[in-house]
């Protein structure tokens, strides 16, 4: 064995030094074999032979020089650079002679490794490697989930100071933590105010997430001391878009709040948590409730896995402190919960990651389509020219010397579909993070293109090309020399076998076509369903805009009155102004959650309602109808008159059957807010119709309107409905917001309809018009594969079709003969690709508007009958130019 | 001709017999080769005497033989080949193995003809 390794390598060596004494030696060769010719010439004439006899019999003895001289070549050479050239020359010329074949070849494969790179590093950028943080895999939080509200994913995630407190000192799973509340900030500078999203951080943040800051440094365990300087960190994209980079901002002075802070550090661009734009350092203190808009603190808290430890285990281990504090605080907790564990990546994909991943099955299954067609273009490629090599291997070229031919040949159609497949990547990257929702991916993730999944698709791609290059032309090559060139009677014995490969891969694309067009056409049917739904207000003509008060001027209800009610009076006097209303939260979701009592009725299980503090235009602005009874006056806001309004559910949950009007409903969360309305209870004097309030899928909550004037907690929203372009409005309504206070900042303005479309469409949109793309691209692949077979076979009929014509056969024969065999193989692909899709439904089935199934009968059906009619087109074509072919022609041909 | 009777060299036999060779008759030149096979082989077997080139290459390139100008017989230039000392060795492996091949070959066909 090793003396065969042994004299492999000696042979290589000399290969690779025989490349560089090249010309020298096929000189001395020629020499010789002229002299052993001349020697064998010699001694035939000396045998009697005349001298022109000799001169043949001695070539004939001889052998082929040609065959010898390739023959050394290869011996001597490792790979024959004058040889590849001339490969490279006859393939560029071969390719550029059939240009269709080589564009849709490019194109097919430019598409596969183009739209899947895209998709596969979005995914890995937002699902598998999003956070840029020290061991975010172990990052988890804690989701407190009432079990008697099955249906809902959702759960409490934050916690009190003193619930954090005591997870920290109990817990036995964690390593570290750090926890993060929301702290809208107003910041002041010379000419007003901005809002900038602050979040306040517990000590140890920096050092649970490892990153050091870009500029300056980051919060540092003295920042946390009692009297420590104020001191705050910057989010780099903030420090970008409204401080343009300039590092002189860092240790300069920021009245945030009214408190005077020191920038301390700027962080890098990856650093993005809670996607807020200022870090300011907060020491969570037992006892001390009170946080954002006057609500009690809400810390959300992420901690890490000591390493080994399952969510599951922490999941029990919290499962003991959360039972201790519920024994304590019972009114913070349901009846019946459970702990969940989840990952930090739950926080903000959620929804998404299906879509993701719905999307990268449809690019798999484009893939697929793709190198179906790759792999059957080859094959007819290959069996259309069997001849040729038929005759090149007995003009004498050798089994090695095809094969390389048709290597190059692959390599090149290869190379140029990489080429293409990086160019779409590349702009499909582009389109698809323009096109993509906000606010579903976390902030810290970065869209690119992923060179190793790039690496990945473009080797898939040409190995796809060069087996199915190969495997037609290894059988051409091995199979008797002059079977092919003797085989007029195309169609009839020929490409038999790689007949049947090529309908099978048909088949196959036609199926998974089908699947991928029922996917889009579900998703759009679910798209314009969900469009039609009526959300139960008018969000047109409707401008919003969030107004952060100030909190250490406006803690009160009278303070906060004091705001609005000029506020509302200036806005209503503005020309176009229809309405204008204070509200707590946006549509379509509700603000806060309470727990509740009714007057007369006793229950034993808990009854919540969530509560909306508004002012008396907010169903007239919304135009939501009222069902029965009255809104609330402007005397009665003024008054701060404790009456509600409800929605249907409410009655319909709570009062079933009763005269809801009158009832006394008492709101406890109301209690516990920073400024607390004593006796909470409220007289219902109207019901309203239902409006979602829980974002779309999910079902409509019981829902309670009361007068903003109760209290003086709560966040403040501004509603104006206007009969012009919403956003004409925008600067009569911040002139008015500033004479009436000129440290209110207005924040995140806009049309409504604009927000709910973003919050609600974006993602659906995103997905349904991704599959609409990939559908429409596996439909063009799979007309260009149908057409592709049927041409090629009807190509190699044209014989036997002159002789049925010549026999009699009409035209239409021929016509419905041609479509039939093509469509043969479309219907045995739908049938296949129906089962599929039947069998995929349920994948599909969550990413589905409600009341659209993924056996939809009318998007199978359209489905179906698109794909047979492309199906039919493509075989319509090489069917007619069958039909017209010439009997004698076609006759005469051979 | 007496096509019908000769056979094709048989792939790698070339190379032993011109091993053998140059092993038994001292430095060749590739004409001498040729006759020398076609001798020995009295006929039975068809040479293309191209191929005794690529032969020789292959031996080249393995360092069994060596190759140097010189001149022929009749005062031609010719590239005369002789085997090295590795190339003894390598004959002597060789013969071993055709022989224990030959062998077996011999003795399975004479059991298929007894049968």
């Amino acid at each position: 064995m090793g003396n065969v390794r042994i004299s492999r390598l000696r042979g290589f060596a000399a290969s690779v030094l025989g490349f560089f004494g090249r010309r020298e030696r096929d000189s001395d060769f020629d020499e010789e074999v002229r002299a052993h010719l001349q020697l064998l010439v010699d001694r035939f004439v000396a045998q009697g032979m005349s001298r022109e006899d000799a001169t043949a019999a001695a070539r004939r003895q001889f052998g082929n020089t040609t065959l010898l001289q390739e023959d050394r070549r290869e011996l001597r050479t490792l790979v024959s650079v004058e040889d590849l050239g001339r490969d490279l020359r006859y393939a560029l010329r071969s390719l550029a002679r059939s240009r269709a074949f080589a564009a849709v070849a490019i194109a097919t494969l430019g598409l596969g490794i183009g739209a899947s790179t895209a998709i596969f590093s979005v995914i890995d950028n937002v699902l598998l490697e999003p956070f840029p943080y020290k061991d975010s895999a172990r990052m988890v939080f804690l989701r407190i989930h009432d079990t008697a509200r099955a249906d809902q994913e959702e759960g409490r995630q934050a916690y009190t100071s003193n619930e954090f407190l005591e997870f920290a000192n109990q817990n036995h799973v964690f390593d570290a933590v750090m926890a993060t509340a929301e702290d809208p900030v107003l910041y002041k500078h010379g000419e007003g105010v901005e809002l900038l999203y602050g979040v306040d951080v517990t000590p140890g943040t920096f050092e649970f997430f490892g990153m050091p800051a870009l500029y300056g440094r980051v919060l540092e365990p003295a920042d946390y001391q009692p009297g420590a300087p104020p001191v705050f960190v910057m989010r780099h994209k903030v420090w970008v878009e409204r401080f343009n980079g300039d590092p002189g901002v860092l240790n300069q002075i920021f009245v945030l709040n009214g408190t005077a802070r020191t920038l301390v550090g700027i962080m890098p661009p990856r650093f993005g948590w809670f996607d807020a734009d200022v870090y300011i350092p907060e020491k969570p203190v037992r006892g001390v409730a009170t946080g954002f808009a006057g609500l009690p603190a809400q810390w959300f808290m992420l901690w890490r896995l000591k390493p080994g430890v399952s969510n599951v285990q922490a999941a029990v281990d919290a499962t003991v402190i959360t039972n201790q504090l519920a024994k304590i605080n019972p009114q913070d907790y349901p009846a019946h919960f459970q702990v969940l564990v989840k990952h930090v990546g739950d926080t903000v994909i959620g929804r998404f990651e299906s879509t993701l991943y719905t999307i990268l099955a449809a690019v798999g299954l484009l893939l697929l389509i793709g190198c179906g067609n790759v792999a059957n273009l080859m094959l007819a490629r290959a069996a259309s020219r069997e001849k040729e090599f038929a005759l090149r291997a007995v003009l004498g070229a050798g089994r090695t010397r095809l094969v390389r031919l048709l290597l190059v040949e692959s390599l090149v159609l290869a190379i140029g579909g990489a080429a293409l497949g990086s160019l779409i990547a590349w702009g499909g990257l582009k389109l698809i993070v323009a096109a993509m929702p906000q606010d579903v991916i976390p902030a810290e993730s970065v869209i690119e293109l992923n060179p190793p999944v790039m690496a990945f698709t473009v080797v898939v791609s040409i190995l796809t090309a060069l087996i199915f290059g190969l495997a037609p032309a290894l059988q051409a090559t091995r199979r008797d020399l002059t079977d092919p060139l003797r085989d007029s009677a195309k169609g009839v014995i020929g490409g038999f076998r790689t007949g049947r490969m090529r309908d099978a891969v048909v088949v196959m694309e036609v199926a998974v076509s089908l699947t991928l067009l029922i996917g889009a056409g579900l998703l759009m049917r679910s798209f314009v369903a969900m469009r039609e739904f009526h959300l139960g207000l008018q969000p047109d003509h409707v401008f919003q805009t969030q107004l952060p008060l100030p909190e250490d001027r406006y803690k009160t209800a009278a303070q906060v009155r004091g705001f609005f009610q000029p506020l509302l009076a200036r806005v209503k006097a503005l020309p176009g102004v229809v309405d204008a209303t204070e509200s707590t939260s946006l549509p379509p979701y509700g603000f806060q959650n309470s727990k509740i009592e009714i007057s007369g009725k006793a229950h034993q299980d808990e009854w919540h309602t969530l509560v909306q503090q508004v002012s008396e235009g907010y169903f007239r602005v919304l135009r939501i109808p009222f069902k029965v009874g009255r809104g609330f006056s402007e005397a009665e806001i003024n008054d701060a008159r404790k009456l509600a309004v409800v929605n249907e559910t409410f009655v319909s949950t709570y009062l079933r059957g009763e005269d809801p009007i009158g009832r006394r409903v008492k709101l406890a969360q109301l209690e516990t807010v920073a400024d607390p309305v004593r006796e909470p209870w409220f007289e219902i004097v109207g019901v309203v119709a239902d409006v979602t309030n829980q974002g779309l899928q999910a079902p409509i909550e019981p829902e309670v309107w009361v007068p903003y004037t109760v209290t003086g907690s709560g966040a403040q929203v501004l509603m104006v409905r206007s009969q012009q372009a919403p956003m004409a409005l925008m600067n009569d309504v911040r002139q008015a917001v500033w004479a009436t206070d000129g440290g209110v900042a207005p924040a995140f303005p806009g049309p409504l309809e604009d927000r709910i479309s973003q919050r609600l469409y974006a993602g659906p949109r995103f997905a349904f018009l991704l599959m609409i793309i990939f559908g429409c691209l596996g439909l063009i692949l799979v007309t260009v594969g149908v057409y592709s077979v049927l041409a090629y076979a009807t190509a190699r009929k044209t014989h036997e079709i002159g002789i049925r014509m010549a026999l009699g056969a009409e035209r239409a024969d021929v016509l419905s003969q041609v479509i039939r065999a093509g469509l043969r193989l479309v219907t045995a692909g739908i049938a296949i690709g129906l089962f599929v899709s039947l069998l995929l439904g349920r994948a599909i089935e969550a990413q589905l508007w409600r009341g659209v199934k993924p056996y939809d009968p009318a998007t199978l059906l359209g489905t179906t009958l698109l794909l047979m009619g492309t199906g039919a087109l493509a075989c319509w074509i090489p069917a007619r130019r069958a039909a017209r072919v010439d009997p004698m022609v076609a006759l005469r041909y051979e | 001709m007496t096509d019908a009777k000769k056979s094709e060299v048989l792939q790698g036999t070339l190379d032993l017999m011109i091993l053998k060779t140059l092993h038994a008759l001292g430095p060749q030149h590739g004409f001498g080769l040729a006759r020398r096979i076609e001798q020995v082989s009295r006929d039975v077997l068809q040479l293309n005497e191209g191929t005794v080139y690529t032969s020789l290459l292959r031996l080249l390139q393995q360092g069994w033989i060596a190759a140097q100008w010189g001149t022929s017989e009749n005062n031609r230039k010719a590239k005369f080949y002789s085997i090295t000392a590795r190339g003894e060795k390598q004959l002597a492996v060789e013969t071993e193995n055709w022989e224990r091949i030959s062998g077996v070959m011999g003795r399975v066909l004479r059991l298929e003809e007894e049968r």
